[in-house]
């Protein structure tokens, strides 16, 4: 088995490809473009929850000064979606989330734009909204989507109830989890809920449109799936893929908030009623908020029963997701979730019912993390409870419930030694926070004399990429006249650093240096080769895949070639140092500029010609899940991992200090170890946020009330725990490249638990709604101290 | 933004003929007013931009007080080593607000005018006894600090007036302290912040807590307590029941009223005892 | 209501170039920047000085360009990213920021670059509880921060002329 010491550039910590552009402000986001003639669009958006749009006068909005068109949704046929079909483009009749687009303008400025819409005169009905999915599950509740029966939508995958505001009910059965409950020693019920947050890329959602004669479409937009924008742009128009070309340049971040279809559609129609000019558009923050979707919200609730050893035997869970207006994502991430919503543990009866629910709210979409972040924040605080409840000390419960070699997980996969060791995860966050227990009440007290108390917590996690059975990248490598390689991916490296560990894979296979190996960085669906979505985890997994197969693709073709000009068969070449050469002659050499577009004999006889790699890699051996059990194989691979934070907590104001955060993950092999290090700093600052700080605040009317950055509070440089500490287990993941697995989701998931835990440690009080602000952890205090006031009176 | 007319008059006479006209604002540092006018939720037709102004450049620390020109930016502030050494409250107030770019843009007296019951500044200023200095064709006027605050982001000027400078007594010898408490250790507005001022000496003592009521809250009858209290613990119980029936918190986006509450209780005696370090030795009256 | 739009010509150096324009009151120095003089490495991520994307060096200090109107820039210095390093070298701060992984999607970097090459122009030798001080009013959702730190303390210990 290599060890890092055989890779010339894997494992190694390899300046990012693209730090030049970005130090010197060159890099160009689609935020940054402007085209000639380009127009830009601005949309009126609905102030109510739930409404009908009585009337419509865009009579003043039209004659604005600098206005080339105005649209509202009646004239627009057309449905998009990405497993259900059932947004339209613009609200046609009803609106259904504050927030939602009802008119868009486009015009020659965007100050001429806002004129434009602030002349909008809409008369709207307001219809009684569904604010709470637990509501909205009541057999009078009004329907937000009462045609559900008549949209299309992804059979064989997706169980939408019609007549309900069920837009799928994903099943786990594994055993009889109702019967085992009956026979544990102990069983215990919690319930806990994860609000809605946003992603908060820095740039936000931004595309430009441009509709062609002929139906040809050019779009350039800040989104993550160029693919996936064609193929979604494709069915809702019914426009041949071939005439629809998507540009993805620089991308401002992404967190799954690009992963899909947003305003390309709404710009394109634009750019078709104002004459084919390209129009802009672009969202400002408070729209990024209000408009463009979010991470759901969850309501989870757990019955688990377990042996008297600490061995769970059932699990009985309920998700009932607070999915929005629009199914997007949303569907998926129910679905998806319910298969890793056991936790990393050998659960052998299980019921999942995931539930995911209409509601008149800003819709959810992919996420980093896709529903696990949510999951686990109940499951992980519930091994807590269940830990306390069988009086064993949390750590232990875990070591006795994890997946081990030959463990049968909730789907009914077996796990293998190279799957991953979460339980080398959980041993070394636990020796990290120097773990020793949870306190007892009197340790408690007596350290709260000080007005500041400590605790530690642990909590683990596990995700593997929710994607299609037929999920795939391809890339090709392309030889330039010098030597050098173009690598051509439609993978988008929105700040993971992606492209820079592709380029170690194309270096290390093809014995190049790798400052020849240049990745260009726009994708472009007529230029670059498909790759299904950078999303779940997976890009560096299959991209590297599919960039090792072109590699030795090209060098097959290099050395068909050589093998010609040096006489000698193909098996007995060397490639190494940009070189061809016989193995047991090594003076009859090569060099690849020689052969890479061509060789010419000294007659000038020519052979070969322009070798260009080819390469792809399709997820090996999925399966579909059984509709009524959720049984089959939907991992690539597994990636485990274990968060261990040791808090302070201000008793007085409730405020949290994250002194210690230490994050282990079984990544299989490092790819690029300052890529990675990135990773996990970035997805625990991230996940930070939503334990201590993120949440949508809603009206009782259902109005987005902190759709800025005022109100709605991410981490800044100074919200940073004291120590951070990131730290790889290497078991190898036998088909992953170099034995690598995916990482870039990982890092966020578990943070809200292993703070929770550690605050129970802390203050001897379960917390089970996030985030665990200042002003929620003082009131959890003062009912503490107001219950024991009772008590001793 | 809509389009408006810029001017930047070059004498206050200039200033205040031009400020006489309908629908115009002030532009200082514009961390405000353009914030406002991006959101739609003003739209002057002239705006009137006063950093070239020469009566709003002073900015002087003397024996009889402290000066702050109506261009003085919170960075200046922030940064003065004079001022870290003779009034350190207003130091440790203005690094409390906003980013370090707000912060190289934004005045002083731009804050006060903004007049949010959450404003950093306010209550140091309250407790030192600021003067806004306020000119008009008239004149200039004189008012206290407490007068100058009328309401939730509401102030006393009328059109054609402006605002030259703030001044300071400056008392001796005493010592004030500033806390704030916010949802972040990033920038944040205040859940409340609070100062406090004392001068064993005199017995003067002033509290002023902030984000409780409509206006920044000044408590009433700080010195007689102080004069009064047998010791520190004894004052801090009779500050807390001052400052709860004084102050007026609401419930909203950024907190409850309950937690603020509760937040001014612990404030109002970490206040004392930085302010008081120890028990023993108490100021006798 | 005004008919026409009033435009005012100002004079700017940006970058070590005297650019003289016409531009409209309302247009922020942010947009002056992007759309006047195509200079887009300055970013806008809020629009209302809360996120620091649009940090530039005005007259030496930090500041958020779109709470400044373009107007106000007449006779200012302005320092934009594209303006840092000659020549096509880079400045130390810049190539510590591409050798320590301090750039993720890219988006914040202009912003927190110029904020810490302020901070370094006036104070060679920050501790980390400034240099985090400085960058505090830049949000940055990939990074996490760290490696920003740490490419700016690189810079800061050795403290030798900053590009």
């Amino acid at each position: 088995m290599s060890t890092d010491q055989d890779y010339k550039y894997i494992g190694k910590g390899i300046s990012r490809l693209d730090g030049m552009e970005k130090v010197t402000g060159s890099a160009q986001f689609v935020h940054d473009m402007s085209l000639p003639g380009m127009l830009y669009g601005k949309t009126v958006k609905s102030p109510h929850a739930c409404a009908r749009i009585v009337s419509i006068d865009i009579s003043e909005a039209e004659k604005t000064p600098g206005v080339r068109a105005v649209l509202t949704g009646r004239e627009l046929p057309y449905k998009v979606g990405i497993y259900m079909i059932d947004k339209n483009i613009l609200a046609d009749g009803v609106a259904r989330y504050q927030g939602e687009p009802v008119v868009a303008v486009t015009a020659e400025s965007e100050l001429a734009a806002e004129e434009a819409c602030a002349k909008v005169k809409i008369v709207w009905e307001e219809l009684p909204a569904v604010l709470d999915p637990r509501q909205g599950l009541a057999p009078d509740a009004p329907l937000v989507h009462p045609e559900l029966a008549s949209y299309r939508y992804m059979k064989g995958v997706f169980l939408p109830q019609p007549g309900t505001n069920i837009s799928h009910h994903q099943k786990i059965r594994k055993g009889d989890a109702k019967k085992a409950l009956e026979h544990a020693d102990l069983v215990w019920e919690a319930k806990f809920y994860n609000p809605p947050v946003q992603h908060v890329a820095m740039e936000t959602h931004t595309c430009i449109s441009q509709a062609l004669p002929g139906s040809h479409v050019k779009i350039w937009t800040s989104a993550q799936s160029p693919f996936t924008v064609r193929n979604l742009f494709s069915a809702c128009f019914g426009i041949p893929h071939q005439n629809i070309r998507v540009h993805i340049p620089y991308v401002g971040g992404g967190f799954g908030g690009k992963a899909g279809i947003h305003l390309e559609p709404l710009a394109y129609l634009l750019s078709k009623k104002a004459g084919g000019h390209p129009v802009k558009l672009t969202m400002t923050r408070e729209e990024e908020f209000g408009t463009i979707p979010s991470r759901q919200g969850l309501h989870s609730q757990f019955t688990t029963g377990a042996t008297r050893e600490g061995k769970i035997v059932s699990l009985i869970a309920q998700y009932i997701w607070d999915a929005g207006a629009y199914a997007d994502y949303g569907v998926n991430v129910g679905r998806a979730a319910s298969y890793s919503g056991a936790g990393p543990y050998e659960v052998a009866n299980c019921h999942i019912d995931s539930l995911v629910v209409y509601t008149n709210k800003v819709f959810g979409t992919a996420y980093r993390g896709f529903g696990h972040l949510e999951v686990l924040w109940g499951i992980e605080r519930n091994m807590d409870i269940g830990a306390r409840r069988l009086g064993l000390d949390p750590v232990e419960f875990r070591r006795r419930n994890v997946l081990r070699p030959g463990a049968q997980t909730i789907t009914g996969e077996i796990i293998s030694e190279h799957t991953g060791r979460i339980d080398l995860c959980l041993e070394k966050v636990a020796e990290e926070i120097g773990w020793s227990g949870i306190q007892t009440e009197e340790e408690r007290v007596r350290a709260m004399a000080g007005g500041k108390v400590r605790g530690k917590g642990v909590a683990l996690l596990h995700k593997a990429p929710a994607m299609p059975v037929f999920t795939s990248s391809a890339a090709l490598l392309k030889f330039n006249e010098n030597g050098s390689v173009d690598l051509l991916t439609s993978i988008t490296d929105y700040g993971q650093g992606t492209y820079t560990a592709l380029a170690q894979c194309a270096a290390e296979e093809l014995k190049v240096p790798i400052e020849r190996i240049h990745v260009p960085w726009e994708s472009d669906t007529a230029m670059t080769p498909h790759d299904w979505q950078t999303v779940a985890s997976r890009g560096a997994f299959m991209g590297c895949k599919a960039v090792i197969a072109a590699a030795r693709d090209a060098l097959q073709q290099i050395k068909e070639t050589a093998a010609q000009v040096l006489r000698a068969p193909v098996e007995e070449l060397v490639c190494q140092d940009e070189e061809v050469y016989v193995a047991h002659r090594p003076d009859e050499r090569l060099s690849y500029r020689e052969v890479v577009m061509g060789y010419s004999y000294a007659n000038g006889n020519s052979i070969g010609g322009p070798v260009i790699g080819r390469g792809h890699y399709i997820a090996q051996g999925l399966t579909h899940l059984d509709l009524e059990t959720g049984q089959g194989l939907p991992a690539l691979d597994w990636t485990y991992g274990a968060h261990g934070a040791e808090i302070e907590v201000d008793l007085e104001t409730g405020e949290i200090t994250v002194l210690n955060l230490a994050t282990a993950l079984d990544v299989g092999q490092v790819l690029n170890s300052q890529s990675l290090r990135g990773q996990i700093i970035g997805g625990v600052v991230q996940g930070l946020g939503s334990a201590l700080l993120e949440e949508f605040r809603f009206s009782p009317q259902g109005r987005l009330l902190n759709a800025g950055f005022v109100d709605y509070k991410i981490p800044t440089s100074k919200d940073l725990p004291r120590k951070m500490s990131q730290h790889t287990i290497l078991t190898k993941q036998l088909d992953g490249p170099y034995g690598a697995r995916g990482v870039a989701e990982h890092p966020m998931i578990s943070v809200p638990g292993a703070i929770g835990n550690a605050l129970y440690d802390a203050l001897g009080i379960d917390f089970f709604e996030l985030p665990l602000n200042a002003e929620r952890v003082w009131l959890g205090i003062q009912q503490k101290r107001m219950a024991s006031d009772e008590q001793s009176r | 933004m809509k389009p408006f007319q810029y001017r930047k008059p070059l004498s206050l006479a200039e200033a205040l003929e031009a400020l006489e006209e309908e629908n115009t604002r002030i532009l200082a540092g514009g961390s405000d007013l353009l914030v406002e006018m991006r959101e739609g939720k003003s739209h002057p037709e002239r705006i009137v931009d006063v950093k070239a102004i020469p009566e709003l450049a002073c900015f002087s620390i003397g024996e009889d007080g402290i000066i702050i020109g109506g261009r003085v930016t919170l960075r200046q502030i922030a940064e003065s080593a004079l001022l870290q050494k003779r009034c350190p409250l207003l130091v440790d107030a203005a690094r409390t607000v906003a980013t370090p770019q707000v912060r190289n843009r934004a005045t002083l007296v731009g804050n006060l005018c903004t007049a949010s019951p959450a404003a950093d500044m306010a209550p140091p200023l309250f407790v030192l006894g600021g003067v806004v200095v306020v000119a008009s064709k008239e004149g200039e006027q004189n008012i206290p600090i407490q007068s100058f605050f009328t309401g939730p982001k509401k102030n006393c000027l009328q059109p054609g007036q402006l605002v030259l400078r703030l001044e300071i007594p400056l008392l001796s010898p005493g010592r004030g302290v500033f806390l704030k408490k916010a949802r972040v250790r990033g920038h944040d507005l205040a859940t409340i912040n609070l100062a406090g001022w004392v001068n064993p000496r005199d017995g003067a003592m002033r509290v002023c807590i902030g984000a409780c009521g409509p206006t920044p809250v000044l408590l009433a009858g700080g010195d007689e307590l102080f004069r009064g209290a047998s010791g520190r613990e004894k004052l801090i119980d009779g500050l807390a029941t001052l400052a709860q029936a004084q102050i007026a918190p609401i419930d909203d986006l950024r907190a409850s009223a309950a937690y603020r509450r509760g937040l001014v209780a612990v404030f109002l005696r970490r206040m004392t005892r930085v302010l008081f370090p120890e028990e023993g030795g108490w100021p006798s009256a | 209501m005004l008919d026409e739009t009033p435009h005012y010509t100002i004079s700017v150096e940006v970058n070590g170039i005297t650019y003289t324009e016409k531009v409209p009151a309302q247009m922020t120095l942010l947009q002056f920047l992007r759309q006047k003089l195509y200079l887009t490495g300055a970013k806008e991520g809020c629009g209302v000085g809360e996120c620091g994307a649009c940090t530039v060096l005005l007259d030496g200090r930090a500041v958020d360009a779109c709470l400044v109107l373009a107007v106000e820039a007449d006779e200012a210095s302005v320092r934009t990213v594209e303006g840092e390093g000659r020549d096509g070298e880079l400045t130390l701060l810049q190539r510590a920021f591409i050798e320590h992984g301090a750039v993720q999607c890219g988006f914040c970097t202009s912003g927190i670059l110029l904020s810490a090459q302020g901070l370094l122009e006036s104070n060679p030798h920050p501790d980390r509880e400034e240099i985090i001080e400085a960058i505090s009013g830049n949000l940055c959702r990939c990074t996490g921060y760290v490696q920003i730190l740490e490419a700016i303390e690189a810079v800061a210990r050795n403290g030798e002329e900053l590009g």
